[in-house]
């Protein structure tokens, strides 16, 4: 614990103290939802629009960038250095979960924050709005620690990571609602993990079913679970 | 009988049909410094790694301090006892030199004081800048500093020196020497002939992924008869053909002549002798160093860039 403790504290110091990584992990999705503000308007059509901008970003972070930093920590030389320290495999790995979890509740409040100020964003915040972006957080982030633990460097980590992410984007009604889909890409949305949190964020913020969120969670737990467990398994300390 | 710190036996690495680690055997005792001298891609790198339980072996067996590194529970014991400084060592750019040494401080059970390492590697000034703004001569200053930052009792030094100016070379070199004075078992890796002849006090020259000799920097040079040289500069035709009437080891060096000898009478003799025909070329005696002793063994010398030459 006292290991991922440290790495959160330096990676997440590490990530603010950039600019390119404070823009694209929080300003961007606020661009994004001042641009949607404008088209759809506020009041209550927002929730049509900012859960699936906060899960959308949300998992882009983990899989994307999260991917990308792993692998040029790999390619530089500074996992190689901190993996003939006593760390564990699964230390680094919670210790960047945890440093992206802290950044999606970053931004999360950010969007809900200029939502609800700019269009009146109506949302419920409860302790299920919480499990669920924690549960998001951790899914995404530990798929993100999985891939960089697949792939060699960080050009082959952005172009995996794009490859996930903008699909399951569109497969998951993040741009086009699931119901104008076909039933077969209706079918291949639930095998998808951004369905389970976007179906989460608006049981959560938006219906307050409970229960749908709950289920949820425990989907995305699992496959947290999953990715973190065998993300620890393939990462490497150095360039294969 | 000394104690040994690191035990290598008949240890192979291979990558497919590559073979990158050949059978190497050898020994390192507790508060020496070893090196393994060779060119680049001779697998001096990656046998460092084995021993830092960063890369799997093929065959044989390694024991660090006692244990064996292919022991996945022995695994965290080597590395809260060992410190390495590796090849081109980097750290978090945006963090400070201070907060990248508390990092690593805080991957260890025990750690030396992190404003201790800071003044011992003269770093003070620089202590508050971020790693990413360093020269190349201070990020070194600072792996070192991480490498120490356990209070190891062995480190590792993978070709520590490598792109250093010589002036933070010899810095270097003064820590490496403070280190042993300290105590420490150190291991080292480099290409450079004078750092392995400066400080290690064994050394074992590693070609094509084998040993092809090893021993202390005075055993290496009995190997090939441990004798000085007479050189004369730009001696040309007459001088060899001179000394050649005395001596059958003579030999053109560009335009140098050069005489091995062992004996001083040997030098008075070749000086007569060039003296009766009226020569006096200029000369300097030159003791052999471990790079005649690499090129004789090897045949081929080391570049300053780490290949073979």
């Amino acid at each position: 614990m006292r290991r991922s403790t440290a790495i959160f504290v330096a990676v997440t110091k590490n990530l603010l103290r950039s600019r390119a990584g404070l823009f694209f992990s929080l300003l961007f999705p606020l661009m994004l939802l001042l641009v949607f503000g404008a088209v759809f308007g506020g009041g209550s059509t927002t929730h049509n629009y900012v859960p699936y901008i906060i899960g959308a970003f949300i998992m882009t972070n983990g899989v994307i960038g999260l991917t990308s930093i792993a692998t040029e920590f790999k390619r530089r030389g500074v996992l190689k250095r901190l993996g003939a320290t006593p760390l564990t495999r699964f230390e680094w790995i919670m210790g960047n979960v945890l440093s992206q979890t802290l950044l999606a509740v970053m931004l999360t409040a950010v969007v809900i924050v200029v939502a609800w100020l700019a269009f009146g964003l109506t949302t419920i915040i409860s302790v299920y709005t919480a499990i669920i972006l924690f549960a998001g957080a951790v899914l995404f982030s530990g798929m993100g620690m999985l891939l960089a633990g697949l792939v060699k460097d960080p050009e082959a980590a952005n172009g995996l990571g794009n490859a996930i992410a903008f699909p399951m984007m569109f497969l998951s009604g993040t741009f086009i609602p699931l119901a104008m889909m076909p039933s077969y890409l209706q079918t291949l949305a639930r095998v998808l993990p951004l369905f389970y949190f976007q179906d989460g964020l608006q049981a959560a913020m938006v219906t307050g079913d409970s229960s749908t969120a709950l289920t949820d969670f425990a989907v995305m737990g699992a496959l947290a679970l999953v990715f973190i467990l065998l993300g620890s398994y393939v990462t490497s300390w150095r360039e294969k | 009988m000394a104690e040994t710190a690191i035990s290598v036996q008949n240890l192979v690495k291979e990558y497919g049909e590559l073979v990158a680690v050949d059978h190497v055997s050898f020994d390192v005792n507790r508060g020496e410094i070893f090196a393994f001298l060779g060119p680049n891609g001779a697998g001096k790198s990656t046998t460092i790694e084995i021993l830092e339980c960063l890369r799997p072996l093929t065959h044989g067996s390694v024991s660090v301090l006692g244990n064996d590194v292919t022991d996945a529970h022995a695994v965290s014991k080597i590395k809260e006892r060992i410190g390495v400084l590796p090849q081109d060592f980097s750290a978090l750019d945006r963090l400070s030199v201070r907060e990248n040494l508390s990092l690593f401080a805080r991957m260890y059970a025990k750690s030396n004081g992190v404003d201790k390492l800071i003044d011992l590697l003269a770093l003070s000034e620089k202590s508050k800048a971020r790693f990413g703004d360093l020269s190349g001569g201070l990020k070194q200053r600072v792996g070192v500093a991480a490498a120490l930052v356990n209070d190891p009792d062995i480190v590792f030094l993978d070709e520590p020196t490598t792109g250093l100016d010589p002036d933070i070379r010899r810095t270097t070199w003064g820590i490496i020497k403070d280190l042993k004075q300290a105590g420490k078992t150190i291991f080292l890796t480099t290409h450079y002939m004078e750092e392995a002849q400066e400080l290690a006090e064994r050394i074992g020259f590693i070609v094509r992924g084998k040993i092809t000799a090893m021993g202390t920097p005075a055993e290496l040079m009995e190997k090939v008869g441990g004798r000085k040289m007479m050189i004369f500069k730009d001696g040309g035709d007459r001088v060899f053909g001179a000394l050649k009437t005395i001596s059958q080891d003579v030999s053109m060096q560009g335009s140098n002549v050069v005489l091995p000898f062992s004996h001083t009478a040997e030098t008075q003799e070749a000086l007569s002798v060039l003296g009766r025909l009226g020569l006096c070329p200029e000369m300097e005696i030159k003791s052999p160093t471990v790079e005649d002793v690499f090129l004789k063994l090897t045949g081929f010398s080391i570049s300053a860039g780490g290949e073979a030459a």
